[in-house]
């Protein structure tokens, strides 16, 4: 067990390496750098700079050398623990993502949770009561969530909110608290308004695991297995919970490793439309702008995530199922 | 004002009250417009009234109640030390105001610090009239331009005092001067505006509350530059933010402990990387920048509290603003301004109409209008149109400079094509489809109130709907040819004319208006080619002399000397009329190409000689240079003089003091010329 652990650990340091060198490449690859998004950005102010300010901003912020050298210094940042200074925000990086880290990794479980514990029984019930109405209910609102991108989601919320009740769903905190430091009225303000981007983010992913719960219990319910425990006369819930559920939870430990980068990359569009404070339209905006070591960071923070998902959903099926861990630890 | 041309936008303004605007008014009555022109939507610009004359200013003075509590603690000096010995008067547009209340508002990022700016806008050293046609004292009291325009003499304020209660003065003039732009590191290159023909400026003090700007040219226009919104004039926030250096003024008292001349190179690098900066140039760009750094003396009527970075942007009122109203109180009134993040314009207008923010014209989308009317009772707020002066909101600039094709060279620099492109536009239809039939059709030469509008005829020169003399005039010029489907064909091998046009989002959906217009010239046979680019792109493409038309605004060029670039090529930053021919103008001759077009070295001889005359012949030169751009068609203008950019206004029916129309305009900072600082909280 121990070996496997660290054979998994140095996979996930060599991982990450080389999202490093990706994330870098990609960043390079659109036309142009800060600088030039800087420039454009100050001509539609009005201010004219010139050619040599701007060699002279590249020299200052180190853009005109080579980009392996521009790699190898931020690597080196890196290795001491900074991720060097967002170009737009004047500050060093870990400082602009600060506080929207843990908004986004509460806001990202949050979600993770309400995903399971609303598909799972929902799935369950879906294949036991197979073509019973509350299947086909359960079935409409799941292609329904499948179907109807989040983004727009959100803007019908915001604006069925406002139309109906006169409240402006976006944002984490209300107005009060915006400024505040923590408190337990701050605590408190964000518990309120958590549940509706924390729903709007989970209903993708409940309607997904509830049709491949669905399914993949269909299956083991028609196991000869399932026959017998249920001809040794075993309480029908017993049956269903014990054997047939136990094997199609899989999926659930396995989606783990996408669903993390998910909550932070796939929620980009939401977290905008909804005025989320978290990592997601920072990412956007960094990329728009070129700023390049903010959006290089927050690459590597998701490749980091994702690759933790991972290692905890192989840890978790191992954990599950029985056959996963003998051929895993042989 | 008399004189405007009627039309429906006169007719909105209010402007119409002779028997023929009367006859006009009522046909416009018939049109679907009617509760457009009776909605009292489009007021008179008005403001609040400047008193200069010392026997009518305030004798005793009074404060905040936020201040008076510090003041009683012994944390700050008492008001009448705090505030100048000769401070700008203002008698507010309708009544003395309350103290107190937060100004909410919307902001989009780190990138919209120009929202925080103009509110700010008092900072610099002139200002203009709340109609925008004269220039009024603001930080500066008073100057002096010699007969011969080669000396401008600045008079400060006696004891004006920066938002950390250290003395204004001459002293930062010369420190922005020597320390900050004829630093090389920090400006490499002089701006055009400390440089007329070419030759270098200089800023000397003469004493502590008199500045003198000597040049070796007559500069007449100076006093235009100081005024306007340029590299000079623009005041320190907006000039010396995100990573600028201009801006005439600093503070050295400040800013010298982060020089490497007041220390050395080693130790301002290594107080910079101490703060976590590469260099000490990184973290001075960090220091100067209101937006980012709390600490920063400012002169506006709020200082900034929390930076641009955070979620929440919070200015506080500064307790040394120079300006008091007639009853002595010193303003701001409002004590705080508030921007939220929004990071999503539906999500800026969509809580904008909930009543989310107190006044808000930034970001808001004249397409949305009527919803924006629906919520006015719900929202608590009042909307009004606020209309520009410029020709054009939609621009069509077409690249003289242009060689990767010789034939598409040659349809671009020829002025019949132009000329016959410009009428198989449809600007009524345009009108109606995206400015809700509120914009004025016509060519892109400014408003007739504006001074260097050449004249009535000229807003319609070539630019009225003709189809048949557009074609006819494609057939003279030898595109008589056609192919199958009705298009013009190349005269070199005989394959489809296509025009291409970049077109990026920005205030206006450019994309589809463009897409419109080459609907619209499907009549005429031209094939046109809408591209939408990403704006980073398309100004790489622009740079690279590779555009046939690109779209954008002629905002600003209403006072043409202070902004140009979209009326004619001289300005490298943004040349879409012609990159290379721009390049050649800015680098005197140097780089860049020689037009071989008569019309444009006539134009930038205009342009040039502007510059040593006083107004009435700088007004002559722009009149003339705006007849030769409405006859050539190099831009060609659409629709303009409308609310599209910054015109649409909330304003929250809590607010007092507010203008029913105020200046759109680049020179006016909207809204800072009604200067917020006089608005206050009824309830």
């Amino acid at each position: 067990m121990l070996a496997y652990l660290a054979r998994r650990l140095l996979l996930a340091v060599i991982t990450l390496w080389a999202i490093t060198v990706v994330t870098f490449i990609i960043l390079q690859l659109p036309p142009g750098d800060f600088v030039d998004a800087y420039v454009a950005q100050a001509s539609a102010m009005g201010s004219a700079i010139s050619a040599a300010e701007a060699a002279a901003l590249r020299h200052a912020y180190g853009l005109d050398q080579s980009y392996l050298v521009q790699y190898m210094k931020w690597l080196n940042l890196i290795m001491h623990g900074q991720f060097g200074e967002s170009f737009e925000y004047s500050r060093p990086v870990t400082e602009v993502i600060g506080d929207r880290l843990w908004l986004t990794i509460l806001l990202s479980f949050a979600a993770i949770i309400v995903t399971w514990v609303l598909a799972l029984p929902i799935g369950i019930y879906s294949a036991v009561r197979q073509y019973s109405t509350g299947d086909y209910v359960f079935t409409f609102i799941g292609f329904i969530g499948l179907a109807v991108p989040s983004f727009l989601l959100a803007l019908i919320v915001m604006y069925l909110g406002l139309r109906l009740f006169n409240v402006n769903l976006g944002g984490l905190f209300s107005a009060q608290y915006q400024l505040a430091p923590w408190s337990w009225g701050k605590l408190l303000d964000l518990m309120k308004h958590l549940p509706v981007p924390m729903l709007i983010l989970a209903l993708p992913g409940i309607a997904q695991l509830v049709r491949i719960m669905r399914a993949n219990l269909l299956d083991e319910l028609r196991r000869p297995y399932v026959v017998t425990a249920r001809a040794r006369g075993l309480a029908e819930h017993r049956v269903i919970l014990k054997y047939p559920v136990r094997a199609a939870l899989n999926p659930f430990a396995s989606t783990i490793g996408y669903l993390l980068p998910y909550t932070v990359s796939g929620s980009i569009i939401i977290s905008v439309v909804l005025s989320l404070p978290t990592v997601g339209p920072l990412l956007l905006h960094s990329l728009i702008s070129q700023d390049m070591l903010l959006g290089s960071t927050i690459i590597l923070l998701l490749g980091f995530l994702t690759v933790i998902g991972t290692l905890l959903s192989d840890l978790l099926l191992m954990w599950i199922d029985p056959r996963i861990r003998a051929g895993q630890l042989r | 004002m008399s004189q405007v041309k009627l039309s429906r936008r006169a007719v909105l303004s209010g402007l119409a009250a002779s028997p023929a605007a009367m006859e006009f008014l009522r046909s416009a009555m018939a049109e679907a417009q009617t509760s457009l022109s009776q909605s009292g939507l489009v007021g008179k610009l008005e403001g609040p009234t400047m008193v200069t004359d010392p026997a009518k200013w305030p004798t005793k003075f009074a404060e905040a109640p936020m201040f008076a509590d510090l003041v009683k603690a012994g944390k700050l000096p008492p008001v009448e030390q705090r505030i100048p010995a000769e401070p700008m008067v203002w008698q507010p547009l309708n009544e003395i105001g309350k103290y107190g209340g937060t100004w909410r508002r919307a902001f989009t990022g780190p990138g919209d610090v120009e929202n925080g700016n103009r509110i700010n806008s008092s900072d610099k050293c002139f200002f203009w009239s709340a109609d925008g046609s004269k220039i009024v004292p603001s930080v500066a009291k008073a100057y002096e331009l010699s007969d011969d325009g080669k000396t401008y003499i600045m008079h400060l304020r006696k004891g004006m005092k920066w938002s950390d209660g250290a003395p204004f003065g001459a002293d930062d003039f010369v420190f922005w001067f020597e320390d900050m732009y004829s630093n090389k590191e920090i400006v490499p290159v002089p701006i055009p505006d400390m440089s007329p023909r070419g030759k270098p400026g200089r800023i000397v003090k003469v004493d502590d509350l008199t500045v003198r700007f000597e040049f070796d040219v007559p500069y007449f226009l100076f006093e235009e530059m100081m005024a306007g919104d340029t590299n000079i004039g623009g005041g320190q926030s907006v000039r010396q933010a995100q990573k600028l250096s201009y801006g005439a003024y600093s503070p050295g008292h400040y800013l010298k402990q982060f020089l490497p001349k007041y220390s050395s190179v080693d130790a301002c690098n290594a107080k910079a990387k101490a703060a976590g900066f590469d260099n000490w140039l990184q973290m001075f760009h960090y220091k100067k920048d209101w937006s980012l750094n709390t600490e920063l003396p400012t002169l506006g009527p709020w200082k900034m509290v929390q930076p641009i970075t955070q979620q929440i942007w919070l200015l506080e009122r500064n307790p040394f603003y120079y300006a008091v109203d007639t009853a002595g109180n010193q303003l701001p009134y409002m004590d705080r301004v508030q921007f939220t993040l929004g990071e999503n314009l539906e999500v800026i207008n969509l809580r904008a109409m909930a009543g989310d923010y107190d006044e808000q014209e930034r970001h808001m989308d004249l397409g949305k209008l009527p919803v924006i009317l629906d919520n006015q009772k719900k929202g608590n707020y009042t909307v009004h149109l606020d209309l520009g002066f410029a020709g054009a909101d939609f621009l069509l600039q077409l690249n003289q400079s242009f060689k990767a094709d010789p034939e598409i060279r040659k349809w671009l620099t020829n002025a019949d094509f132009r000329r016959a492109l410009s009428m198989g536009i449809d600007r009524d239809q345009l009108n109606e489809t995206f400015w809700l039939g509120i914009g004025t059709p016509g060519s892109p030469v400014p408003g007739e109130s504006m001074p260097q509008n050449p004249g009535p005829e000229w807003r319609k020169k070539w630019s009225v709907l003709d189809i048949a003399q557009a074609n006819a005039m494609l057939d003279r010029i030898g595109l008589s040819k056609k192919d199958s489907a009705g298009f013009r064909v190349r005269t070199d091998n005989g394959e489809r004319l296509r025009i291409q046009i970049i077109a990026v989002q920005a205030f206006l959906p450019y994309p589809k208006l463009s897409e419109m217009v080459a609907n619209q010239w499907i009549k005429i046979g031209i094939q046109a080619d809408v591209r939408e680019l990403e704006r980073n792109l398309a100004m790489t493409r622009v740079r690279n002399n590779e555009h046939h038309i690109y779209i954008w605004n002629n905002g600003g060029t209403e006072l043409l000397y202070l902004f140009p670039r979209h009326a004619i090529p001289v300005d490298p930053t943004e040349a879409y009329m012609g990159p290379d021919y721009a390049t050649y103008y800015a680098s005197g001759g140097t780089q860049g190409t020689k037009p071989d077009d008569p019309n444009i070295l006539k134009m930038w001889d205009l342009f040039s000689e502007a510059a040593s005359l006083k107004v009435e012949g700088r007004n002559k030169n722009a009149q003339e240079i705006w007849k030769i751009l409405a006859d050539q068609q190099i831009g060609i203008g659409t629709v303009g003089q409308s609310p599209a950019g910054l015109g649409v206004r909330l304003v929250s029916n809590r607010l007092g003091n507010i203008a029913s129309r105020v200046c759109n305009a680049q020179h006016c900072r909207t809204p800072g010329n009604s200067h917020p600082e006089t608005w206050y909280f009824k309830t």
